[in-house]
């Protein structure tokens, strides 16, 4: 009996004894939020991905390990879909590809389903996700609990302000393609479905937010190149302004102006004398740039961004080397509205145009023979050098530049008859660069009567060309949507047709409508 | 957890009182104890009731039964098994004192008594009441075979197995249709009781499976679902594998050598334009690309591939002693690809030796394996280069740096030479894997029904896989790039502790015989990845055997731990082999899910009745065995990434970084989307079928239905923008769900054997399966697609959907309209139902899907004195394969890149000048009857020796519509030039010495 005992006894033992039912494991080489900040770098490291999420789809390379998903993540890079949404259904250009839902982008029959506003409207809200985050692991208490004081806690503050105009950025670019989205800040909780909020709403933060952190953003523009200085905040605030009328019913001309010449007076910026090299290689050098969103053929490599819009310009007979890349991808071309605007024999704005083989007329979408192309950006340097990079250029995008300080400060100086001979004085000194000459000059000079609000539209179609403002100027102008002023495809035909005006809006993605039942869709769109 | 503790004791604890219930504690008792075999062959019969009075136990596999605690007294002892006639003698026990009893039982219905590999344990296969088949050596797929699956394609109804043509290729294998989307839908794996993973593990080359070799596998069971494989829990969504090895048979030591040649060739390849007919194309359609025209004559796929020759060598040792047996085998094997470059060649040694000790109660078995597989890839872009590469233009060009013919220009719309590619790159996988694992059983002397079991073993795998790219290739030159060099070094150790206890006896309270399983388990797995990535190399001389300095380098490493903690038990209850009832339960707990989803519990029922034994059939002579089976249970599935409920925090390369300040240059972290509360994936299936046999047992077979519903699928679904860090999170939202039937026949037509003329046995299996996704996101009513299914052409084109109501992956295209030749009109797409402006209102729709709807297959063996003959057939009906290699070749727009593509021959009849990707033309029946293998032997003696010789062809024939390379390649149904299928014939010798 003992023994059996035993051998019973020893049997459970072995069985139950060595039964561990702990199933934690640990990650070992991977960050998580446990570890993240005892690295002082990675506050650096995170602000960076917000600026990142500008230039780049993902952690890798080329757009790799991207930030959002059901897209490739080159084709849903930030910047480009950003560029798509403010060029290709306007007088400006238009892309042959046959992909899902970029003809529709060019015809201006995108629906909900659409996966280039569903991306786009992703993009922007992750990077206001990213900020938020940024905001909630450097509020004062966390800092203190990490033990985060002196320069590290002043440094910290000014990535804090960075954020915040870089949410304010994303969320200008929200209210002014989708109109009515969430306002989610840091104060709202992880995982919590955000509610709807209007138009002026978003306006209204960005415009409190821009003004509380332009006193805290770095003045300096020549060491922070690539980062959002002092006067990135006030261009921001002078285009909201502009636009005000748009986003909060109410116009803003007069503090447009005050931002724009906050600007222009800082003395930080002036044009550059030579116009092409703010579209190429060595753009960075260029004194009139205000924010960049930057792009280097080593260091910060998407398939998106400058590197689609360079690559994207050229195809049949015209040599890719000419412009510093690889390969033509046979996307855009200038449509005949937008070229015609130009005085084609003396603007140089107009000079790189390449017609060889090309036809004016934009006769067919798919066609890339159909419409000249126009490779204004490019990935040779201002002395003629190829960039670093064929496959990926080096080019930066001028999301804001001197010149469009002058022409916000021409527009708003007309709409409220205010500063008048100042405003002509910007105009014609973007001109006179344009024409080539050396102050005043007959062919480029405009008279005072000729500063009309046309004008100014027509001359932020010459000057801010495939820059991405067109949809927005157009909208502002009334003139996106409706019969007034008909171009190329406007309303899918090539003679353009009246558009309704629920256009003026992108619609809320059905797939976005799905996951946050709090949302409504815009109207004139169905789900 | 403390509850979790807590409930796995108390469950290993009741098993015990349970057995302890019944434990003898009588005086003036006997033992008897004795062997039963079968009174034709005499080999030992397992899993034999042996009854004496109240008192009985169960055969082991050496045939050997021990009954202790038998009142003394003359008694009769019964021993019954189905398929035998049940045998009785009469015994005098005297207390105190040992009986020996040796029994001979008859066969009545062959096959039912065989023992069938299940989840911890075996049963006779006329007690299973699962979906479960038994393969055994005999059965399996001649010729040559580099991994294990491939013994079974086309044998068993509702698996599909699926190679993508190269020797040894990844192979996929599919029970009764997939499971998962996000998830593996491939089997658990286990090899001699050792679970091995869903997969089977790792590779750093081709298959992980291939580290086995297929000469020493004894038999392969599948489960197939459900109750059958429950007793797995969570692995076991997707089915069980279950893979016994060869041990030694009694009788002095046996040598066998068996060696075999193979010579392969290429089948069928994409049709491409002639050098004239791409001539032509070039001149009309792009008249400025014709002065890049040579004109040569070069078959680009005539000179990748080639006859592929294959050897393999295979000796083995084994014996038996009084207590113990033994084998030791040796495997060589090497199989050159049809594509050049591609090699797959397996070193392999396996051990396994068992000893019985303390006169039969403990027996331990052991089994040591390990083999080396160094896979030879062609190098990427190979096959494509050879589809696109101009007809007209040389092979060589005495100009060139590397001495070979590229386009001028360098051009990135440009194909490459891909002899050059051969010459210049390459890409090599080498695999070391051991497994090893101990089996001990101990038959508890004084409960003789009682076995304590216990299983300890390892997998490891280590390998390296080296990617290189010569800086002078015409890709490197064209992307600018200057070479490219990459290792990759995957190590990953499992390590697997399992303890059990059965009980298997009579019921001494009431009429039948249970059989009672307990244990637990404990696996961990530890696993090393590291990866060296370089760009810009400053040499390419030293190709992979070094890293010299580079532009850009990447390193990475990747530690991955996991485990899984396991409670199961399993119950089985048979009443004079008429009434069964299986009941199981598995508690498991993984580290892949947050404390709050650790723990699932996979329980099981299962009921059969075996008509043939009621009254009212026996009038009915012919029919010898009829059985249904009714089953339901839970299996999950948790073979995704571990760590997903961790807020991880992914750092940017170096090519993806955000400048700040001139010059400088930030590598970024981005926090990733996280569910803290993701678990596993559940699937609930049910089975109905029965087992029938006739005359006895020359007809037999099966019939099943089968229903399987799969909740919480883990799905990447969109999430509430601004509510996380990214647009879509990975959680558990979606269903699915698989309905089939299946049909098994087997017919012994003519009873041969060496001296009795012809044999004939015939099988057919039929399988049908349909699946579908029943939703993605059932907290809102709208209808919701997630593309899928990227192809060549285009930037990010996807082909396929992912849509409720339709089955997963079926392809998103358009309505092709045709003219009234019944040409395709290029961009002339049909419009969707209620269209209000005619021709506005083409939308792609879901159309077909790659699965096959029935899978057919049919096996005969003929034998005629010492000859054999043997052949498989194959059918898949209702599967759906894209032309991809069409759909991007087959337009004149490629011939206007920079340098023109070869077009692929569908231009001539479409005549497309665009693109036409996601239209429906491209989507073609893949239907299919293949005669997968045929072979003959003959058998003979050579000095007293056995041997035999043998030819066999495997892929023989094909019939299908399909106009590409292969209807069967790949899962996804996507045909984007593919490794072509191989012809191949082998003959070989054994010998027994």
């Amino acid at each position: 009996m003992n023994s059996r005992m035993w051998q019973t006894l020893s049997v459970a033992l072995v069985l139950t004894g060595v039964a561990c039912t702990d199933t934690t494991v640990e990650p070992k080489s991977t960050i998580t939020t446990a570890n993240v900040f005892t690295d002082p770098s990675s506050y650096q490291k995170f602000l960076a991905k917000i600026y990142a999420g500008l230039a780049v789809g993902g952690q890798s390379g080329g757009d790799g390990n991207t930030d959002i998903s059901g897209i490739d993540g080159g084709f849903s890079q930030y910047l480009r879909l950003y560029w798509e949404h403010e060029e290709l259904p306007t007088d400006e250009a238009v892309l042959a590809w046959g992909d899902v839902g970029i003809p529709d982008m060019n015809l201006g029959t995108w629906n909900s389903f659409n996966v280039f506003p569903q991306s786009m409207y992703y993009r922007i809200m992750f990077q206001v996700s990213l900020a938020n985050e940024f905001l909630r692991q450097t509020t004062d208490a966390a800092l203190a609990s990490r033990g985060v004081t002196g320069s590290l806690k002043a440094t910290i503050l000014t990535y804090r302000a960075e954020a915040r105009f870089l949410r304010a950025l994303s969320y200008t670019h929200g209210m002014d393609l989708f109109g009515d989205i969430p306002l989610v800040t840091e104060a709202d909780a992880i995982g919590t479905a955000p509610n709807q909020a209007h138009r002026v709403d978003i306006y209204n933060f960005v415009v409190s937010e821009l003004n509380a952190i332009i006193p805290d953003l770095p003045a300096s523009v020549a060491a922070n190149y690539g980062r959002a200085t002092t006067q990135a905040g006030n261009m921001l605030l002078a285009e909201v302004y502009l636009n005000a009328g748009v986003y909060s019913g109410s116009t803003a001309y007069a503090q447009a102006l005050t931002a724009a010449q906050t600007v222009i007076t800082s003395g930080s910026y002036s044009l550059d004398p030579q116009w092409r090299r703010i579209f190429q290689a060595d753009n960075n050098n260029s004194p009139e740039m205000i924010f960049a969103i930057t792009q280097d053929g080593q260091h910060t490599q998407t398939y998106g961004g400058v590197n689609f819009i360079i690559h994207a310009e050229c195809g049949n007979s015209y040599n890719p080397s000419t412009v510093g890349i690889d390969g033509c991808w046979y996307g855009n071309r200038i449509k005949p509205e937008a070229y015609l605007r130009y005085d084609t024999v003396n603007d140089i704005r107009a000079g790189y145009i390449f017609k060889t083989g090309q036809t004016e007329d934009v006769s067919s979408i798919s066609n890339f023979g159909a419409g000249y192309m126009a490779p204004k950006f490019q990935n040779i340097t201002s002395a003629g050098a190829q960039g670093s990079n064929p496959g990926f250029v080096d080019t930066d995008f001028p999301m804001f530049r001197l010149s469009e300080a002058y022409l916000i400060y021409a527009e708003a100086a007309v709409r409220t008859t205010s500063n008048l001979p100042q405003a002509l004085a910007y105009v014609n000194a973007i001109r006179e660069r344009a024409y080539g000459c050396a102050g005043a000059c007959a062919a480029a000079d405009i008279t005072a009567p000729q500063l009309t609000l046309q004008f100014i539209l027509d001359e932020r179609g010459r000057e801010l060309f495939w820059e991405a403002h067109r949809r927005t100027d157009l909208v502002r102008f009334g003139l996106f949507t409706g019969g007034t002023y008909l171009w190329s495809w406007k309303g899918g035909v090539q003679a353009g047709t009246a558009t309704d005006v629920h256009l003026n809006l992108y619609p809320i993605p059905a797939t976005e409508l799905v996951a946050n039942p709090n949302l409504k869709q815009n109207p004139g769109y169905s789900p | 957890m403390k509850g979790d503790r807590m409930k796995g004791h108390a469950f290993i604890l009741g098993a015990l009182a349970l057995a302890a219930g019944v434990a003898p504690l009588q005086a003036q008792t006997g033992v008897v104890r004795g062997r039963i075999t079968d009174a034709a062959s005499h080999e030992p019969i397992a899993g034999v009731t042996v009854t004496i009075g109240a008192r009985g136990a169960q055969s082991q596999a050496n045939g050997r039964f021990y009954i202790a605690g038998v009142p003394s007294g003359v008694d009769t002892i019964r021993a019954r098994i189905i398929g035998y006639a049940p045998a009785s003698e009469m015994v005098n026990v005297r207390g105190g004192d040992t009986t020996n009893v040796d029994l001979a039982l008859t066969a009545q219905a062959i096959g039912l008594a065989e023992l069938v590999v299940t989840g911890y344990g075996e049963q006779p296969a006329g007690d299973i009441t699962g979906a479960v088949t038994q393969l055994s050596d005999s059965q399996f797929n001649p010729g040559r075979i580099i991994s294990p699956q491939q013994l079974i394609e086309s044998k068993v109804a509702g698996v599909q197995v699926v190679d993508n043509n190269e020797p040894g290729g990844g192979i996929a294998v599919r029970i009764r249709g997939a499971t998962s989307i996000n998830a593996s839908s491939d089997p658990l794996y286990v090899v001699d009781g050792l679970p091995i993973g869903q997969g089977g593990g790792i590779s750093a080359g081709r298959d992980p499976l291939n580290f086995l070799n297929p000469n020493d596998i004894e038999t392969i069971t599948v489960l197939k679902g459900g109750e059958a494989s429950s007793i797995y829990g969570a692995n076991a969504a997707n089915g069980v594998v279950i893979i016994t090895t060869k041990s030694g048979r009694s009788g002095p030591p046996q040598v066998e050598y068996s060696t075999s040649f193979s010579a392969s060739s290429v089948t069928r390849l994409p049709s491409m334009l002639t050098p004239s007919q791409f001539t032509t194309a070039v001149n009309t359609y792009a008249p400025q690309n014709s002065p890049q025209l040579l004109t040569g004559a070069t078959d680009w796929f005539g000179q990748v591939d080639r006859t592929g020759y294959g050897s393999e060598h295979n000796l083995a040792v084994s014996g038996a002693g009084q207590s113990n047996n033994y084998r030791l085998s040796l495997g060589y094997l090497n199989q050159d690809g049809i594509i050049k470059g591609t090699t797959a060649q397996r070193l392999s040694l396996g051990l396994d030796y068992a000893q019985r000790l303390f006169d039969d109660h403990l027996s331990v078995r052991t089994n040591l394996r390990g083999s080396r597989s160094v896979d030879q890839f062609s190098p990427g872009g190979v096959l494509s280069n050879a589809a696109q590469m101009g007809p007209t233009q040389p092979v060589f060009d005495s100009t060139s740096p590397t001495g070979f013919y590229n386009w001028p220009g360098n051009s990135l719309q440009s194909a490459s030479n891909p002899v050059q590619i051969l010459a210049l790159a390459q890409d090599k996988g080498t695999t070391y894997r051991s497994i090893g694992n101990a089996q001990a059983a101990y038959h508890l002397p004084f409960l003789s029904a009682m076995t304590a079991n216990l299983n300890v073993g390892y997998d490891y795998t280590t390998g390296t896989h080296d990617y290189f790219r010569n800086a002078l290739l015409h890709d490197q030159l064209v992307n600018g790039n200057g070479g490219y060099q990459e290792e990759y070094q995957p190590n990953l150790l499992n390590t697997v502790m399992e303890t059990y206890l059965n009980y298997a006896a009579p019921l001494r309270f009431m009429r039948g015989s249970i059989d009672l399983t307990g244990g637990y388990s404990y696996s961990q797995s530890h696993g090393e990845y590291n990866d060296y990535q370089a760009n810009g190399l400053s040499t390419s001389l030293l190709t992979t055997n070094a890293f010299p300095a580079a532009r850009t380098v990447a390193n990475t490493l990747d530690i991955e731990d996991s485990k899984l903690i396991s409670f199961f038990g399993r119950a089985n209850y048979n009443l004079n082999d008429r009434y069964l009832v299986a009941l199981s339960v598995r508690r498991d707990g993984s580290s892949r899910f947050g404390p709050s989803n650790a723990w699932g519990t996979f329980p099981s029922v299962a009921v059969a009745w075996r008509l043939s034994q009621e009254s009212f059939l026996r009038g009915m002579s012919s029919l010898s065995d009829l059985k249904l089976r009714a089953s339901w249970g839970i299996t999950g599935n948790q073979q995704f990434n571990n760590y997903q409920q961790y807020a991880a925090y992914t750092v940017g390369s170096a090519q993806s970084q955000a400048q700040f300040g001139p010059g400088t240059f930030v590598t970024t972290l981005r926090p990733s989307a996280v569910d803290p509360n993701i678990k596993w994936e559940q699937t609930t299936s049910y089975n109905i079928g029965f087992d029938y046999g006739f005359h006895n047992q020359k007809y037999t077979g099966a019939v099943d239905w089968y229903n399987k519903s799969t909740k919480d699928l883990i799905f990447n679904v969109p999430v509430a923008a601004g509510s996380n860090f990214s647009n879509f999170l990975t959680t558990n939202i979606g269903s699915m769900k698989n309905t089939g039937v299946e049909l098994m026949l087997n017919a012994r037509l003519l009873e041969g054997g060496r001296h009795h003329g012809l044999g004939y046995t015939a099988s057919f299996t039929a399988a049908h399966n349909t699946n579908q996704l029943t939703a993605i996101n059932p907290t809102a009513g709208l209808g919701q697609r997630i593309l899928t299914g990227g192809i060549a052409g285009g930037v990010g084109t996807t082909i396929q959907v992912l849509e409720p109501g339709q089955p997963i992956n079926s392809f998103y295209v358009f309505q092709q309209k045709y003219d009234a030749t019944g040409k395709p009109i290029q961009g002339s797409y049909a419009d969707s139902a209620g269209c209000a402006t005619p021709g506005t209102c083409a939308v792609p729709r879901a159309f077909h899907d790659p699965a096959p709807k029935w899978i057919l297959g049919h096996s005969s063996y003929l034998s005629y004195g010492r000859w054999d003959f043997s052949a498989t057939l194959r059918a898949y009906l209702g599967s759906y394969v894209y032309n991809n290699v069409a759909s991007n070749l087959g337009t004149y727009s490629e011939v206007t890149r920079g340098s023109p593509y070869n077009l692929q021959s569908s231009v001539l009849t479409t005549g497309f000048t665009q693109p036409q990707y996601q239209s429906d033309y491209y989507v073609e029946n893949g239907s299919f009857l293949r005669m997968d293998n045929i072979t003959a032997g003959y058998s003979f003696n050579y000095h007293d020796k056995p041997m035999r010789v043998y030819v066999a062809v495997q892929n023989v024939f094909t019939i299908t519509g399909y106009s590409g390379v292969d209807p069967t390649a790949g899962l996804n149904g996507i045909d984007n030039n593919i490794y072509p299928r191989a012809r191949t014939v082998s003959g070989g010798l054994s010998v027994r010495l």
